[in-house]
């Protein structure tokens, strides 16, 4: 049910955003988004707060995005946190992603890097990730400094992790079970 | 005796001693008295001798009679002593059962507070023993935890220290290498 609820408004979300002319910001924009409610425990908390009014709660959208992204996206947000959703808004962003990505006959690929990309890597990480999967991509990439250096890359069910963070806990792994 | 001498003295000085002995009677008391005898004899046998045949008779009828009861005392006092004779070997018997019994009761009892004490402290080291391993393996993994650790930060460290943009640029181009190959 909550499958298919999220799967609803990740259609209703894409049907709202293919009208726009820059669909490609959109999409970032709300990638965006759905890192910082999946990483910012406080504002996944505001944000969800049953107790806080719905105007509330929607002026911490537009206080968070108004002047700095799209009004598309702001307007997308705002409709999902007022539905009462935005713990869903992770998801609901990633369904809708998958599916915008899915018009474009691409699969959604999700990178996490330690720094910035720059263009000329996001192009290669597409080309290789596209050869990799057999289909071409749609690149994704977040910026986590947790992952201390290298990349972690989804692409559907697959993730690839080249991340020094994996490297060090397969280290200590190893340590703790040598005897 | 003494007055026979004496009246053979007397006799002696006035007249002829003639060969009569004192002790033998004359002739005619003799005969006398063994008609005497003889009459005493047929009426003993006639009216005395039945009654003293029969008493005699009684008497040892009555002393076979009770030499015979006493027989028969003497063997029922030997049958009653056989049987407590017997009895006594029974209770001997049956004490020495349960002397025995009560042995091999007090063999099996101390057997089992034997075995059961040996089967404590068998368990009781055995428990000993897997506790000091168990403890063992567990200092042994907190220090293990420990070490890698300290391993592991040092690494980061390390790593911390050497991962400059320049080696992280390298690390990228690697991972994009390896995916796209």
């Amino acid at each position: 049910m909550a499958d298919d609820r999220t799967a609803a408004y990740a259609a209703a979300l894409f049907e709202v955003a293919q009208g726009e002319q820059d669909l490609a910001r959109v999409e970032d924009e709300l990638f965006t988004v759905a890192n910082r409610v999946r990483t910012n425990d406080a504002l996944r908390d505001a944000l969800t707060d049953q107790s806080l009014p719905v105007d509330l709660r929607q002026g911490i959208v537009e206080d968070l995005l108004g002047g700095r992204a799209s009004p598309t996206t702001t307007n997308l947000v705002s409709m999902i946190v007022g539905a009462g959703r935005a713990k869903d808004l992770p998801a609901i962003i990633e369904g809708f992603l998958e599916r915008s990505a899915g018009s474009r006959s691409e699969t959604l690929a999700e990178v996490t890097s330690a720094v910035p990309l720059d263009a000329d890597q996001q192009q290669r990480l597409a080309e290789a990730l596209s050869k990799r999967v057999g289909h071409k991509v749609s690149l994704k990439v977040t910026v986590d400094p947790s992952i201390r250096g290298g990349l972690i890359a989804q692409v559907g069910d697959t993730v690839i992790d080249g991340s020094v963070r994996s490297r060090l806990e397969q280290l200590k792994t190893q340590l703790q079970e040598s005897r | 005796m003494q007055n026979l001498f004496l009246l053979a003295a007397e006799a002696a000085p006035g007249e002829a001693v003639t060969s009569h002995n004192p002790i033998i009677p004359e002739l005619g008391e003799l005969v006398y008295s063994l008609i005497a005898f003889a009459v005493l004899i047929i009426l003993f046998k006639k009216f005395g001798f039945n009654a003293v045949q029969k008493a005699m008779a009684d008497r040892t009828k009555r002393i076979r009679t009770d030499l015979d009861q006493a027989e028969s005392a003497k063997g029922e006092a030997e049958g009653i002593l056989s049987d407590y004779k017997k009895q006594l070997a029974d209770a001997k018997a049956e004490s020495n059962r349960i002397i025995d019994e009560a042995r091999q009761q007090a063999e099996k009892v101390k057997a089992d507070v034997l075995e059961s004490a040996n089967k404590e402290v068998a368990d009781l080291k055995a428990k000993a023993t897997q506790d000091i391993e168990t403890a063992r393996t567990a200092a042994l993994a907190s220090l293990q935890t420990s070490v890698a650790s300290i391993a592991i930060e040092l690494a980061e460290k390390v790593v911390e220290k050497n991962l400059d943009r320049d080696t992280n640029k390298r690390l990228i181009d690697s991972f994009i290498a390896k995916v796209g190959s």
